[in-house]
């Protein structure tokens, strides 16, 4: 049975906002639900998880070759996680690639569907350089190399093929195996009944209204900032100040030089404006 | 060809023949079979393994593989399916004597158990077993078995820890992870009185919890070293459950959880600490 929904983004696109907003929804929350409901539905590139189902040691085998056994953890997992509803939602980072015996890294067997959380690259890089508490232009380095990859070394998490945000955001687009759905973050941000509505519509969970609104007002960004200031939040890096941070549309404005601004653009030029990043005038619209 | 097999078992041998498949097995995957004496694990590039009834075990060598790749599984996840089929409670964790005590350190790969394990032995400890350490149940309570494997640790720990590696054997040949023979292994059944569980969090202290009771249960059944393989040996997962709950009549655990970027010897003071109680 296809069990899992990958809820996709480049990092700091939205994902784990709607991860939480999705916990409200799911469990008709009253209050909102804290951040560590979230937890067990962890990321799929968690080691653990990894060397848990499949008895081997990530970090003893090639990156390469743990991507050979990733299927097999998803399959595992469709067929042995028990939960309360009839999904697996799963966060990923991964760009959308085969692996080297060519076989898809996210098995269309047991994949149900993918949510892609899309954000303006240049916030994207601002917001993202302060949670590995990196200098801006290496981040831009990051987003603009068809190369990059996270983690994979010897500990923490498996190892991510991230290529560029432009193709990373590609990679899912042209794969027809798993049907997706996009989300622009600033849509969730400006226009959040709505957004938030076509996914619920999109993953074919029962739609109300009511509930809806309360999942929205209960994973609004000031009440996550909240709940982390109280009580921590474990997806934060140790030397990160907090994990939700700005959230804010444009907040490159601050952090960005033209110059800055123009190597980004420049590279993904014709998904920015694929995503309404760029105008038909090759104007910024934020 | 040493392979170093760290137990015993009746046949050890190389086959050119593929290993088989198991009829039916409780547990499958495309690289891996499981049942309760029967054991199929395929390593891409690498080699097949076949352990049978806990004495057998079968390597067919895939072809241009290296011998550091085959003995890294055979001392790893095959080693693992022996423990198993021995009903040898292996858990996921370094052991070593400190202050007469046998302490097991557990903790998931990449936690840091063979570091912290390794630093507390350049401080009065002596090495028993890195990475897989079986417990058995023995007249006077829960004892340490030592099947001495090698101490794996990466380039950075090793120089952490002043140790010289330019000199060492690397577990693979693409890994920056090196074998370091131990100065003194403690070669002797020894008891068993207390078990650290490492984690990490992103805060900047370290969180020390006794466990009590089922907690102890819990969290140790969560240590078993391949545990997966359970799924396809209820039997054994039965003799686990009842050697466990003898585990916890006697022994400490306690769960550590440090920094994610720490020093070694922060861990290692804070286990000492607890090693004083």
């Amino acid at each position: 049975m296809k069990k899992l929904v990958w809820l996709v983004s480049y990092p700091k696109s939205g994902n784990t906002w709607f991860r939480m907003f999705l916990a409200n929804y799911l469990k008709k929350a009253q209050e909102p639900v804290p951040l560590e409901e979230i937890q067990p539905a962890s990321i799929s590139s968690d080691s653990v998880d990894f060397e848990e189902i499949t008895g081997l040691n990530p970090f003893e085998l090639a990156p390469d070759e743990v991507d050979i056994y990733r299927p097999e953890v998803y399959r595992y997992l469709s067929l042995n996680t028990e939960n309360d509803c009839n999904f697996i939602y799963k966060k990923t980072h991964d760009a959308y690639t085969l692996n080297i015996l060519d076989k898809p890294l996210f098995p269309e067997d047991v994949s149900k569907s993918a949510v892609y959380f899309i954000r303006n690259p240049l916030d994207v890089c601002v917001s993202y350089a302060n949670h590995g508490t990196d200098k801006i232009d290496k981040k831009i380095d990051f987003i603009l190399d068809e190369g990059a990859i996270l983690a994979g070394k010897r500990k923490g998490q498996l190892r991510q093929i991230m290529m560029s945000w432009k193709s990373h955001v590609q990679s899912w687009k042209n794969q027809s195996l798993i049907p997706i759905h996009f989300v622009r973050y600033e849509d969730m941000v400006q226009k959040p009944v709505e957004t938030f509505g076509d996914i619920i519509q999109f993953l074919g969970l029962e739609y109300d209204t009511e509930l809806l609104r309360r999942a929205i007002m209960n994973s609004n960004f000031r009440i996550l900032q909240q709940m982390e200031q109280e009580n921590g939040f474990q997806e934060k890096m140790q030397l990160c100040k907090s994990f939700f941070w700005k959230g804010k549309i444009g907040n490159y404005h601050n952090f960005l030089s033209d110059e800055q601004v123009n190597r980004i653009v420049k590279y993904n030029y014709d998904t920015m404006r694929e995503f309404g990043y760029i105008d038909k005038e090759g104007k910024l619209t934020v | 060809m040493d392979l170093q097999f760290p137990v015993e078992v009746e046949n050890l041998c190389f086959s050119q023949k593929e290993v088989g498949n198991i009829v039916a097995p409780r547990l499958s995957y495309s690289y891996m079979q499981v049942d309760e004496d029967d054991f199929v694990l395929d390593i891409h590039n690498v080699a097949s393994y076949r352990v049978q009834k806990g004495k057998e075990v079968c390597i067919c060598p895939h072809k241009n593989s290296d011998i550091a790749s085959i003995r890294l599984f055979l001392n790893g996840s095959v080693l693992a399916a022996v423990l198993h089929q021995q009903h040898l409670l292996p858990f996921h964790g370094s052991s070593l004597i400190y202050d007469n005590m046998g302490v097991i350190i557990c903790g998931h790969a990449g936690i840091g158990k063979s570091s912290v394990a390794l630093a507390l032995c350049q401080n009065g400890g002596q090495f028993i077993n890195d990475d897989i350490t079986p417990v058995r149940i023995g007249q006077s309570g829960p004892t340490i078995m030592p099947i001495k494997t090698h101490i794996k640790l990466w380039d950075d720990s090793l120089q952490k820890l002043n140790i010289e590696y330019d000199h060492l054997e690397r577990i693979r040949p693409t890994i920056n992870k090196f074998y370091l023979p131990a100065q003194k292994y403690f070669s002797m059944e020894t008891p068993l009185n207390q078990i650290f569980i490492l984690g990490t969090h992103n805060e900047n202290e370290f969180n020390v919890t006794e466990l009590k009771g089922m907690e102890k249960f819990d969290k140790l059944r969560k240590q078993i070293y391949r545990k997966s393989y359970l799924k396809g040996m209820p039997e054994t997962r039965k003799s686990y459950f009842k050697q466990i709950l003898q585990i916890i009549e006697s022994v400490r655990v306690t769960v550590v959880t440090r920094p994610q970027l720490c020093d070694i010897y922060d861990t290692m003071k804070c286990i000492q600490k607890e090693l004083a109680k």
